[in-house]
């Protein structure tokens, strides 16, 4: 076979699983954009937590990174409730969401961020498990990395589970209609603050899990997550706002059209793409692939 | 069985008082009509009873089932629950959900949950229109579909007692004609106990057992549908007919 042929296969394969961890760390935002008119922009800052929550406890006690984060996400919902309930009594309920709420989690980036770098400090952090190394091939030219295949797949088994919970549930119907009308809301018989806790909640799960991921996929330092704010902008608007399966297809574009450009261009082009699709789907399709 | 009391509310936003002293009382099984102009106080009323508006002053009560509610304090959320639904003015759809979403949205109340298969096929049954636009997102549809749509999504919580808020508005004479038809269906198929504030008089005496007419924050007039429909005075003095 054509050596063009291989490396064209093989950064598609590597696109899509790139695409799965994408989907993980835009989905949060997705939610709290798109469904909860949040601007989390410390999102980042709990996917990082999640990534050192898991070296924590890796280093220490040998446990995988990801079923750390998945038993403690009890732990992570719980927080993410109560910065919802600080955000609602000091910002929303008065009105003053838009900016002084936005330099609030302005300032818990910060200072999520300092914390990390005061206790761990700047070096780059990293944890062992078994798929971190191997990869298995699937023809002879083929070949699929672990690292990246075990975060595609709880990725995508998150995104489906979420996706059921939006669309079944009734806690889960509440969290998609909260932003269009919070009135009518109420008078179905539901507490908008309660549903927006329990969504934010799940936005903040969704953040720890993807810090794990993270750190399964690469070694961590307190401020990487600065590197995927791009990226997650550009997933949660070509996706379209609010939705669930379009940040999934977006998540999995963007890792093919990085991974493609990688391949074929250089790295140094990658980031470029994400700001790239970004501007054509603000110029092209605004409300994004899947957008209501 | 169900059935509310109003004993004089006073009830307005802010400094603005709207209500002054209104006390009604609706019936088990029956329609009362809450007539009026625009900017007399009907939607307030409905409002207070559903708790979006809090009274100053004044008891607001329900009885459902032999149980008496007093509605003062209670949160719109805790008021629905006891199986009070509305359809509120405006319809306040959430429009970017889909027909069958919003229907579920209506279930959300527990006790309603159990009878979603059976309320859902007296929904369709009574407004074919909506078995044909399941997947259509609410926002796309016509005024009168949307109308529709409200009502159809109150069913959906199993009410004991149901509030319909201006169903009229905003719709062509021909749809205000179907709505109400609709709610005359209904009311007959299943001894609801309903209050609907209605400004369009010839149409709401059509299905009301009685009225009030409230002009200015206070109840004016009160009397069966006939003595109202009858009534030359508030033909033309308080609804300028």
């Amino acid at each position: 076979m054509d050596v063009t042929f291989n490396l064209l296969i093989n950064a598609i394969v590597a696109g899509i699983l790139l695409g799965g961890f994408y989907a993980a760390v835009s989905i949060g935002i997705s939610v709290a954009f798109g469904m909860l008119d949040i601007v989390n922009i410390a999102h980042p800052a709990f996917i990082i937590l999640g990534s050192y929550i898991a070296y924590i406890v890796n280093v220490n006690l040998g446990v995988d990174p990801i079923v750390t984060v998945v038993v403690l996400s009890p732990a992570f919902f719980a927080l993410g409730v109560a910065m919802y309930r600080w955000y609602y009594v000091a910002f929303e309920r008065r009105g003053r969401e838009s900016l002084s709420g936005l330099a609030f989690f302005f300032g818990i980036l910060f200072i999520g961020e300092v914390a990390l770098l005061l206790v761990f400090g700047v070096d780059y952090r990293t944890v062992n498990t078994p798929y971190i190394g191997p990869s298995f091939a699937i023809t002879s030219n083929i070949s699929i990395s672990m690292r990246l295949f075990v975060p595609f797949l709880v990725s995508v088994a998150m995104v489906l589970a979420i996706q059921l919970y939006m669309t079944k549930t009734f806690a889960g119907r509440c969290i998609l209609a909260v932003s269009q009308n919070q009135t009518a809301l109420q008078l179905m018989g539901a507490n908008p603050q309660h549903i927006k806790a329990i969504a934010f909640g799940l936005s903040i799960v969704t953040a720890a899990v993807a810090g794990a991921f993270l750190i399964v996929i690469q070694p961590v330092e307190p401020s990487i997550g600065r590197e995927y704010i791009g990226r997650v902008f550009a997933v949660c608007v070509l996706g379209g706002m609010g939705s669930i399966p379009g940040t999934l297809l977006a998540a999995i574009i963007l890792g093919v059209a990085e991974s493609f450009t990688a391949t074929f261009y250089g790295p140094s082009w990658a980031p470029a793409v994400s700001f790239g699709i970004l501007l054509l789907t603000l110029a092209v399709r605004p409300a994004g692939l899947l957008g209501r | 069985m169900s059935s509310l009391s109003v004993r004089n509310v006073t009830a307005g936003y802010g400094n603005v008082q709207v209500l002054h002293d209104v006390s009604i009382n609706v019936g088990d099984g029956e329609t009362v009509v809450l007539l009026g102009t625009n900017g007399n106080g009907k939607s307030t009323l409905i409002k207070s009873i559903v708790g979006l508006v809090k009274p100053e002053h004044g008891a607001i009560r329900v009885e459902i089932d032999g149980m008496t509610h007093d509605l003062g304090g209670k949160q719109p959320a805790e008021i629905v629950d006891l199986g009070i639904a509305i359809v509120p003015e405006g319809r306040q759809l959430f429009p970017k959900l889909t027909v069958d979403e919003n229907l579920m949205m209506g279930a959300y109340r527990p006790k309603a949950r159990s009878e979603i298969g059976k309320n859902l096929a007296l929904c369709f049954e009574t407004f074919p229109v909506l078995a044909q636009r399941r997947r259509q997102l609410a926002g796309s549809m016509s005024g009168g579909e949307q109308q529709m749509l409200a009502l159809a999504r109150a069913l959906m919580a199993s009410p004991k007692l149901l509030l319909i808020d201006e169903p009229s508005v905003g719709l062509a004479p021909i749809m205000v004609n179907r709505v109400i038809e609709t709610i005359r269906q209904f009311k007959e198929k299943h001894r609801l106990t309903i209050l609907m504030a209605e400004q369009n008089f010839t149409q709401a005496v059509k299905i009301a057992d009685r009225g009030y007419v409230i002009v200015h924050g206070q109840i004016a007039h009160a009397g069966t549908a006939a003595e109202l429909n009858d009534s030359d005075l508030i033909r033309r003095f308080y609804l300028g007919m």
